[in-house]
């Protein structure tokens, strides 16, 4: 590929052929890469504990991703229209503890009842952060960075005076849901996995999903064609919030109770995820793919070291790592594409 | 033209004067008619009593220095700022443009210098973007990819690689070229060109210029701002010259020369033009 | 209400628990008790000054300090002195720490505490501001956790976390059923392997294991970093790799914090492996926890925990309240009370009376 290019010369007809070979073209996505990474990962870790490689093993990390992978989704939504959540660990957390405290309330009534009161509680709990983040947006006038830290300060804050500290409820009923039942997926992980199916599509694939490429991308010529740029970005935070409120539910079925500290960090390591998968945090360029694969590899790499016998602290590092890189490697292909 | 007063005082269509000039569109129709437009900003007067014509199937050229109000008032006109007070008929029918989205409905496209595009979306995301065509409800991509493919090769946009490419790797021509087929995809019957050659290299220039020359022998009516005299002089059927936010003068371009037009464009007046193209003020 | 009794310096009783409206009604007793008395009671004054008694302790919203609370309210509120109860929410740290022990120290005479009760954050970090204090003729008590050196300290309450780790292992070695000549396999769930609370604990179980159940073998550690779902993940890895019908199952876990018995026994649940209040044999693990939070004493009784080492936040709230008050009194501590007071950690049973259980399960608010 010529490198010297006129710089009048280079809009005009015919420039040289720039498809390259489609071993080089798919070297060049990072979801692709990101794949192959994930897998040497996986071989690595399953070589030195053959356990690793077990049904009962892959069942664990379906859970674990299930806890990660929607924080994930809705954050790729929002750092697609060029924002950021801050605020989804707390929003496990306090989802969570009013979901429990609802509940409680309700023990007496069927195991069905409860659930389904508890999971609508949860997405509403969720939803309600959402707008609120919304509104601190666009009427507070406060930045993403700013308005998300306000609600995850405030939701943290909120799960120790409802909670006292300790968790709340104890539902050995919902702990059982949790169990895998059909080979390595429970119930509630099935329909999270069916849920990150639908947001990719949705995201890719449907008008919504362009709006919000458009908006990150571009809010003024968002706004020119007609799209309604704050309703979008409401919803992309109501999304965010909703999909938090879920995950909330999902960890208060995994613990059996709803505990302050369930969702402590899981912000960070959400936006990793999405960064990891490629998105560019300035907005309008994210891949769903990525963010899925990303939060895959991080949930057996946290797998892997504590079966190695590695202190959380490296875990931390290695996620550092691979944020690292993925960045690295985005910056890197940007420059190529630039002097190409 | 309905019961509404205030245009049959001022030249319009069929009635005013400098419509029979012998250029040989004096049967045309006139598609935009702003009439005693002001717009101020707080205290700030920015245009003031504005009366256009702007012609059907021709090429308005609004020309006036920085500051002249020449971006206030298309920026009024495509539902950015509502004016302060005046008239907008469209097609005789008056009219009130609130949002970009009001304008874009009726048939006005604006495409503004940089800011149309957006660049992570490739062309045919950016040519359809607000109005995607789907299918059960998904993103009809091949029908999009097509029909984007067919409208570049009407307008002989020939430079660009590959429809799928990011807007973002697109030269300034390019994604004028972009932008003004997006406009035209729209079914726009207006088309307001914000600078389009402005920042553009020679060759690049006169792609646009002759984009400009497509969408008018389609019959679609062009308002194209611009410093360049030249690039007025090839394109416009019609000029328009605004001075310190009124309009001074408007007419067919047959009737200016650039001498004119730069004396217009510094003092607001010329004894080079006739007198019945220029607004008393 | 901690600033009102911080800012209003007037001998107001602020009460911490009790209806509000027996608050009120004391508060109007007493000013117009005030009235009443004039001038009368002024001359009396300096030498019947009310006492109060600062506590700032970690983070106040947790469980253990909420009961530590409730004790020294109790206490207070039978010696009639003023508490004032300080602390961060949640960060147990000593940045959040330092600028509340500061506070408290640098009030006006009127304000001024008769004594602090400091449950320090960090053996160090914390010291200067002691000696601060003590200049200012403010003796320092400190609870739960110390100073490096204890030399500017009048008083040290604690709760004996080795010998916690102690009972944890005769719990554990009794619910797996310990017999000599035979192996047991044991993971122990941490928060962070320099915790000093859990490095304690998990001292005082490996000695008691290598004194009396040479049979016990200690697979692995893992560390929640205080989030349940960490700890959850952990176990559910452990269960995995020592499964039931793998060379080394895994017989019992000693899960050394709250966060940590919550994610074990969800865990457990969740595997089928829980001990239930009639069977814990072989196919179960024994569970024994840390932390007597409600929703694990409801699990203790369904007997998914073979035990819980509780510690004993109420007592330590009323000792130091009540060692504080003798000193300001007597210039002493209490007859027969040393120094440092060791409370020792109790072990909550499925068999344990209600009562019992009750006396320990830590408050919230």
């Amino acid at each position: 590929m010529s490198i010297i290019v006129d710089p009048v010369q280079e809009s005009s007809f015919e420039k040289p052929d720039r498809s390259q070979l489609w071993y080089r073209r798919l070297l060049a996505n990072q979801q692709f890469l990101l794949l192959l990474v994930t897998i040497a990962i996986f071989v690595f870790f399953a070589f030195n504990r053959h356990v690793f490689a077990s049904a009962g093993e892959f069942g664990n990390n379906v859970t674990n991703f299930c806890t990660l992978v929607l924080l994930g989704v809705g954050e790729t939504y929002v750092i697609a229209t060029g924002g950021i959540d801050l605020s989804v660990g707390s929003t496990v957390s306090l989802s969570g503890v009013v979901g429990a405290i609802a509940m409680e309330h309700l023990a007496m009534h069927s195991e069905l009842l409860v659930l389904s009161v508890g999971t609508v509680v949860c997405i509403g709990i969720g939803i309600l952060v959402g707008v609120v983040n919304s509104a601190l947006i666009h009427y507070a006038r406060l930045v993403p960075f700013v308005a998300t830290l306000v609600t995850w300060g405030a939701g943290a804050g909120m799960c120790l005076v409802l909670t006292g500290g300790a968790p709340i409820g104890q539902n050995s009923g919902a702990i059982a849901l949790t169990v895998p039942k059909i080979w390595i997926f429970s119930y509630p992980a099935l329909i999270i996995i069916a849920i990150t199916f639908v947001a990719g599509l949705f995201l890719h694939l449907s008008r919504f999903g362009r709006f919000t490429f458009a908006v990150g991308s571009n809010a003024f010529a968002a706004r020119a064609v007609g799209i309604n740029v704050k309703r979008q970005v409401t919803s992309v935070y109501v999304l965010s919030g909703a999909l938090a409120g879920i995950t909330g539910m999902f960890v208060y079925m995994r613990l059996g109770s709803g505990a302050p500290t369930a969702g402590t960090g899981q912000e960070l390591i959400a936006i990793a995820a999405v960064v990891i998968g490629g998105a560019r945090l300035t907005g309008g360029s994210a891949r769903l793919s990525g963010t899925v694969i990303a939060a895959w590899m991080i949930t057996i790499v946290s797998s892997g070291l504590i079966f190695m016998n590695v202190s959380p602290n490296y875990n931390q590092v290695a996620v550092a790592l691979l944020i690292a890189t993925a960045a690295t490697a985005q910056a890197l292909r940007k420059s190529a594409r630039q002097s190409s | 033209m309905s019961n509404t007063p205030e245009p049959s005082n001022l030249p319009t269509s069929t009635s005013g004067p400098s419509e029979h000039d012998g250029s040989g569109e004096g049967s045309a129709s006139v598609l935009l008619s702003l009439r005693g437009i002001s717009k101020n900003f707080g205290a700030v007067q920015a245009i003031q009593n504005v009366n256009l014509d702007v012609v059907d199937g021709q090429v308005t050229a609004l020309i006036g220095d920085n500051g002249a109000g020449k971006s206030v008032l298309i920026k009024t006109i495509s539902g950015i700022w509502a004016p302060s007070s005046g008239h907008i008929y469209w097609k005789g029918e008056e009219i009130h443009v609130h949002t970009p989205r009001n304008a874009t409905d009726l048939g006005i496209a604006t495409v503004y210098q940089d800011l149309a595009l957006c660049d992570n979306l490739d062309i045919v995301q950016n040519m359809y973007l607000g109005r995607e065509e789907t299918k059960f409800s998904m993103l009809d991509e091949i029908k999009m990819e097509l029909a984007t493919n067919q409208l570049l090769k009407d307008l002989s946009v020939s430079t660009v690689k590959s429809v799928r490419q990011l807007v973002a790797s697109l030269s300034g021509g390019q994604r004028q070229a972009i932008a003004v087929a997006r406009a035209v995809m729209r079914d726009s019957q207006l088309v307001i060109l914000d600078e389009p050659t402005a920042a553009l290299g020679v060759s690049q220039t006169a792609q646009v210029l002759q984009l400009i020359r497509t969408l008018s022998s389609r019959g679609i009516t062009v308002l194209v701002i611009s410093h360049n005299l030249n690039d007025v002089f090839t394109v416009a059927d019609r000029i328009a010259v605004m001075h310190l936010g009124t309009l001074c003068s408007s007419g067919p371009a047959s009737n200016y020369d650039t001498a004119s037009a730069v004396e217009l464009i510094t003092t607001g007046h010329s004894s080079r033009v006739p007198p019945s193209l220029l607004t008393s003020s | 209400m901690n600033k009102e009794s911080l800012t209003s310096g007037a001998p107001t009783r602020t009460r911490w628990t009790g209806a509000k409206a027996v608050v009120a009604a004391s508060l109007a007793v007493s000013s117009i008790a005030l009235v009443g008395l004039g001038s009368a009671s002024v001359a009396g004054a300096s030498s019947s000054k009310k006492i109060t008694i600062a506590f700032v302790v970690g983070a106040e919203a947790d469980p253990f300090f909420i009961s530590m609370n409730a004790g020294a309210q109790a206490e207070a509120t039978k010696l009639h002195v003023d508490l004032i109860w300080q602390g961060n929410p949640s960060q147990y740290s000593p940045s959040t720490q330092i600028p509340v022990v500061q506070q408290v120290t640098t009030q006006l005479a009127s304000a001024k505490p008769s004594a602090l009760v400091l449950g320090p954050t960090d053996p160090k970090a914390l010291e200067p501001y002691v000696k601060v204090a003590v200049k200012k003729h403010i003796p320092v008590f400190n609870v739960d956790s110390q100073d490096a050196s204890l030399k500017n300290i009048t008083g040290f309450v604690t709760g004996n976390n080795a010998q916690g780790g102690q009972a944890a292992a005769d719990a554990l070695a009794g619910a797996m059923g310990y017999t000599a000549g035979k192996t047991y396999n044991v993971v122990v769930g941490m928060t962070s392997p320099t915790a000093t609370t859990n490095v304690l604990r998990y001292d005082g179980f490996k000695a008691e294991i290598a004194k009396k159940y040479p049979g016990i073998k200690i697979l692995a550690e893992a560390y929640s970093q205080s989030s349940p779902t960490t700890a959850n993940t952990n176990i559910q890895n452990w269960l995995t790799e020592y499964s039931q019908s793998s060379k080394t199952p895994l017989n019992g876990i000693f899960a050394i914090d709250g966060t940590n018995a919550e994610g074990a026994a969800s865990a457990l649940q969740a595997g089928g492996l829980a001990c239930s209040k009639t069977v814990c044999g072989s196919g179960h693990v024994a569970l024994v926890g840390y932390d007597a939070y409600s929703s694990n004493v409801s699990l203790l009784s369904s007997g998914v925990f073979a035990a819980l080492i509780a510690q004993d936040p109420y007592q330590e709230g009323i000792d130091s309240v009540f060692n504080a008050y003798t000193y300001l009194k007597t210039g002493k501590l209490p007859k027969g009370v040393s120094k440092t007071t060791t409370l020792p950690n109790v072990t909550l049973l499925p068999t344990s009376n209600s009562t019992f259980l009750a006396k320990y399960t830590y408050a919230t608010a």
